[in-house]
């Protein structure tokens, strides 16, 4: 009996055939008043605008949110959202923030154990009892 | 003011002269009984202990002679108990305001109407008195007081003569001295292209005046020209990065003949010369110069005079380019600038401002002041609104606004509204 394969429908790669984002939209929080909003400020006048441009597919809202320190918010298809407080930091570093979020696959963070992960099956195949050996019982 | 007259009865006087007068003599009858309780006084051939009673009483026996006393000593001479309890409060015998207010009583009224009747009464013995005191008061009233013109102190400020110097300078017609000429226009100017034509007038202004070696500040004595002087300094232009004295770049000769007789008054002989004399000089020139009078604005004579007789902008843009390093002449331009706009320049920023365009850029940001709010500042961007991911709120985003955008605010309101927990 000649050994077959599984048949599987090949599951959909995220980056094989096409690439979504993850990140869906971002919300840009600040205050005018407060001077850990500075760098905030900053950022939106002059940053904002060539980040959304390289960004089309991500929605961006900026809206105040007075005597608050700012924030940068990202919501993701999976339905999770991530904040980050980017209090008293520099325009750059707050660029940097905005592209973590902007890649971000909106999951937990796992603490990775192994060296190695796979999301591939086992080489080995599923074990048959009717496969190998023929075992007398 | 109560007394006892010759026939035992108790009597008010109403004349409260006649009552200080009298205050001084008789101090022991100093108590004053209550004007509501006039009407019930008791006949006089009750005790004299029993002088009032109240109105529960009288219409029961005489009260006791004892209990009489103590009433007497409440209702005696403090008047009602609003008047005593305003002597509390303010702290003296004689507090300002009204002494009843309430109004006046019934019985006041109809008190006040009698007091005749019982003037005539007054008793001879007390009349005696009153004369006594009254020669007493005259040895200390100062000789200008007139002497039997009663004097009654004000307790409030109401039918006083006014105290203190009625010809200040409010209270005087207005004269000569106080009329008042703004050196400015008197409406500041605002649009881009009349701030444009002010600094345009300015240099040319001022250029002609170096040109003809005049001081340079003297060209402000002439507020505004006539319209047709106005579109010669209009049609002239001026070179860039060049000096002010032969920046000056006439249409025709005509034009520069024109301008420079009428230049060369303005600093020797008199304003209204000058003022009459360029439309008759210029009217021949003038049609030269109406090829672009397209755009000139046609205006009806009722409306009140437009800025630069209806122009809207300045053809050439050379004078922005025009050094104001020397000082006299960064004066004389600022001076005559702010003379034909309206704004006036704060001493630091005269001192960093170097170039014509500076100085219209400076009155541009006063006019438009930057957004002080990055909400507006984000709105204005035009990269930002070109990118039509972008969406900038001006208010906090709250849950509300959420519910909204989701499309099930109507339905949570409709719930709270089932619920009445909201109107």
């Amino acid at each position: 009996m000649p050994v077959q394969g599984i048949k599987a429908v090949a599951t959909a790669r995220n980056g094989v055939g096409a690439f979504i984002l993850q990140c869906k939209r971002l919300d840009f929080h600040y205050c005018d008043w407060a001077g850990s909003s500075r760098g905030m400020n900053a950022f939106l006048k002059h940053t904002l605008p060539s980040f959304a441009k390289a960004n089309p597919q991500i929605e961006i809202r900026v809206s105040p949110r007075p005597h608050k320190h700012p924030v940068i918010k990202g919501h993701y298809i999976n339905g999770r959202e991530k904040a980050i407080c980017v209090r008293n930091l520099e325009p750059e570093q707050i660029s940097n923030k905005a592209n973590l979020l902007k890649e971000a696959s909106g999951e937990k963070l796992k603490r990775t154990k192994k060296p190695i992960a796979s999301i591939n099956e086992s080489v080995r195949g599923i074990w048959s009892p009717y496969h190998g050996d023929n075992k007398t019982v | 003011m109560a007394r006892r007259s010759s026939d035992g009865s108790w009597k008010l006087f109403e004349n409260p002269t006649e009552n200080r007068k009298l205050g001084t003599i008789t101090t022991a009858a100093t108590m004053r009984p209550s004007i509501r309780l006039l009407n019930l006084e008791v006949s006089s051939l009750q005790s004299s202990r029993t002088l009032y009673v109240c109105s529960v009483c009288r219409q029961e026996t005489p009260p006791h002679p004892l209990l009489a006393r103590q009433f007497l000593r409440h209702a005696s001479n403090s008047g009602p108990l609003t008047e005593r309890m305003r002597r509390k409060i303010w702290g003296t015998d004689n507090p300002p305001g009204m002494k009843d207010p309430y109004g006046e009583s019934v019985l006041e009224k109809r008190f006040r109407k009698n007091p005749p009747k019982e003037q005539e009464e007054q008793p001879v013995e007390t009349a005696q008195a009153v004369e006594a005191a009254v020669e007493a008061e005259n040895e200390v009233v100062p000789e200008d007081i007139p002497v039997g013109e009663a004097y009654e102190p004000a307790t409030t400020w109401e039918g006083l003569s006014r105290v203190g110097h009625l010809g200040r300078w409010s209270d005087l017609p207005a004269s000569e001295t106080n009329r008042y000429e703004s050196f400015t226009i008197k409406k500041k100017l605002t649009k881009k292209g009349h701030l444009a034509l002010a600094a345009h007038q300015a240099a040319v202004e001022l250029c002609l005046m170096e040109s003809l070696n005049k001081p340079l500040t003297s060209i402000c004595e002439v507020v505004e020209h006539d319209k047709a002087v106005f579109k010669l300094l209009w049609g002239c232009k001026i070179q860039p990065n060049a000096k002010w004295g032969e920046a000056l770049v006439y249409p025709d000769q005509e034009t520069k003949d024109a301008l420079v007789y009428i230049f060369e008054q303005i600093g020797s002989a008199s304003e209204t010369a000058v003022a009459d004399e360029p439309a008759e000089a210029v009217e021949e020139s003038a049609e030269a110069s109406e090829l672009n009078e397209d755009a000139v604005v046609e205006l009806e004579s009722n409306s009140p005079a437009p800025h630069f007789f209806g122009y809207a902008d300045v053809r050439d843009k050379g004078y922005l380019s025009l050094p104001l390093n020397d000082l006299d002449t960064k004066f004389a331009f600022l001076k005559r600038f702010s003379q034909l706009s309206g704004h006036f320049f704060p001493d630091p920023t005269i001192h960093s401002i170097s170039t014509v365009a500076q100085t219209v850029e400076y009155v541009q940001s006063v006019v438009d002041p930057k957004p002080t709010k990055l909400a507006d500042y984000l709105s204005g961007n035009q990269k930002l609104q070109n990118t039509s991911n972008v969406k900038v709120f001006t208010k906090r985003q709250k849950r509300s606004d959420k519910d909204e955008e989701l499309g099930r605010k109507k339905v949570i309101e409709a719930e709270l509204r089932e619920r009445g927990f909201i109107e």
